[in-house]
């Protein structure tokens, strides 16, 4: 049987019916449109399903939408405002952070709520923040450069 | 990866809670706390979905874990996936918090996540086995999901926040419609995967006793790489010593090493009463590795668990005593 839930997605309330059994990685895609956030393994390995719920990163793709009722989620498209991106957007393509590109929506926001709670993290501790989001192209090096780089020039 | 049929109940107080599990017991019902052993085992064919395992074994409706590690899914006797999830999300104001009580002991709701208790300054200082279970536990997105209480009932040998919660004593606080009952850590697990929770019975809050002048703790986690890893060994250590440096009271707790956390009992017989030295150390390594039963598999060896054992007693008893000695 499905259930009313509301929730914000991205600053909007929305009150959807969901399946008990859908995922949040669902509703955000499927239900809301909202495709950035990526469906790697679906068990919790990966990180590309990763987005923000009351401001802490969680993998979407094993929390059901129901238990992210009255929850606040963030997903990468609200990284962008007004179709411009956001400085640590521009890093992570200013320093080929990006290539594939599948992680980027996962990695973009471990390290925005990173920089949110320590604004000048070092090397360690980026590492140690996006070691749950898994890359197959960029060995890393150059995500860690992008937040180091996005942290020495500051938030926009 | 899409998930079986299975309808999901949102309690909104722990009597509710309790009233649901009980009138839907027939019918297969699990708790949801955060999710991250319970989906995986129902995505993946640990937990088989429901109709397949009524074509297969009419007989098998069992609600329990199966015996398979939370990665390994090989067995066709997989149990069915429960008709029912109990999810607890919104008891979060009444189960997810840490507080230090007047008697000195540590109360943590058993919805508090692995990352709550990793930034807890409390639990770091005075109960820092647990903080550095919860350090070492998956990673960063786990941690944020995995709940203390959801570690505990898993029942992983590996697990840990578990090995750590029973090397530090901790007492479980379960209730259902029967009412409170307390189960000592030590003694919750009897199998991976089992243990003595009842049908009806929700873990609500884990108490650790009071870390009192010269007490320590230590955790630490062998594994093959730092994140998102399953121990080869686990070991996790509280003791207490005197104004002389003498140890008064010692729980050394092994993970990994057999089919459940496995309290090692000789230690105590080695350490008490002793300043730890060199020769001390030695002995208790030896002793601590043969209190554990480990096996051959993919991920070390019989042999080598039991040489790691020692490694990691003199390693966590060596941090523990630092501490103790740091907080007289
Ligand atoms: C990628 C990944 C990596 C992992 N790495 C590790 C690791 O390194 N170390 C480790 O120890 N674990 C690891 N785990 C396992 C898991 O994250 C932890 O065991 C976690 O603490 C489980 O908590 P949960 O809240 O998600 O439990 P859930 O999945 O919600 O529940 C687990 C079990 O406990 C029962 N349960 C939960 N809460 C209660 C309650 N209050 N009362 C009664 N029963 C309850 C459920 O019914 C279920 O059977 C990993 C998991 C994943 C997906
Ligand atoms: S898709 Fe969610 S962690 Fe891999
Ligand atoms: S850029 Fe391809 S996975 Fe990271």
């Amino acid at each position: 049987m499905k259930k009313i839930i509301s929730l914000t997605v991205n600053g909007k309330v929305v009150e959807v019916a969901v399946e008990p059994g859908r995922t949040l990685l669902e509703l955000i895609r499927d239900d809301l449109n909202l495709p950035g956030t990526k469906l790697g393994c679906g068990l919790g390995d990966c990180g590309s399903c990763t987005v923000l719920m009351d401001g802490i990163p969680t993998f979407s793709c094993l929390t059901l939408a129901i238990q992210a009722e009255g929850c606040r989620i963030e997903t990468v498209e609200s990284l962008s405002q007004d179709g411009h991106l956001s400085k640590l957007q521009e890093k992570f393509i200013e320093k080929g952070a990006i290539q594939c590109g599948f992680c980027t929506p996962g990695m973009l926001m471990t390290s925005t709520e990173l920089l949110r709670r320590n604004p000048g993290p070092d090397e360690h501790e980026i590492r140690e923040a996006i070691s749950g989001n898994l890359c197959r192209c960029t060995g890393y090096q150059k995500i860690v450069e992008a937040v180091q780089g996005h942290s020495e020039e500051g938030e926009k | 990866m899409a998930l079986p049929k299975f309808d999901v109940l949102c309690p909104d107080s722990l009597d509710e809670a309790c009233d649901m599990l009980e009138s839907h017991a027939s019918e297969g019902i699990k708790i949801l706390a955060g999710g991250t052993d319970l989906l995986v085992n129902i995505k993946l064919p640990v937990i088989a979905p429901r109709a397949y395992v009524l074509e297969s074994s009419t007989s098998q409706l069992v609600s329990t874990h199966s015996e398979e590690l939370w990665k390994d899914h090989s067995g066709p006797l997989a149990p069915p996936s429960p008709a029912y999830l109990l999810s607890l999300h919104r008891l979060r104001n009444e189960l997810e918090r840490i507080e230090e009580l007047p008697d000195g002991s540590l109360l943590v709701g058993a919805l508090t996540t692995a990352r709550t208790l990793q930034m807890s300054e409390l639990v770091r200082l005075k109960w820092a086995a647990l903080a550095e279970g919860a350090d070492a536990l998956g990673s960063p997105l786990v941690r944020a999901r995995g709940t203390l209480g959801g570690n505990i009932c898993n029942a992983r040998p590996a697990a840990d926040l578990f090995v750590p919660s029973v090397a530090l004593g901790a007492k479980l606080g379960v209730v259902s419609i029967h009412g409170y009952e307390v189960i000592d850590a030590s003694e919750f697990a009897l199998a991976p995967g089992k243990t003595r929770l009842q049908s009806g019975q929700i873990l609500v809050e884990i108490v650790y006793p009071a870390s009192p002048p010269g007490t320590g703790s230590a955790y630490y986690k062998l594994a093959q790489r730092k994140a998102l890893d399953i121990s080869v060994v686990g070991a996790g250590v509280r003791l207490t010593i005197d104004s002389l440096l003498k140890i008064t009271s010692v729980s050394l707790a092994l993970g990994a090493v057999g089919p459940t956390p496995i309290v090692a009992k000789t230690v105590i017989d080695v350490l008490l009463g002793k300043k730890l030295d060199d020769s001390t150390l030695k002995l208790a390594a030896t002793a601590a590795a043969s209190d554990a039963t480990p096996i051959d598999d993919h991920r070390g060896s019989a042999l080598y668990r039991k040489q790691m054992i020692e490694v990691l007693t003199r390693k966590i008893l060596t941090t523990a005593y630092l501490r103790a000695r740091r907080s007289l």
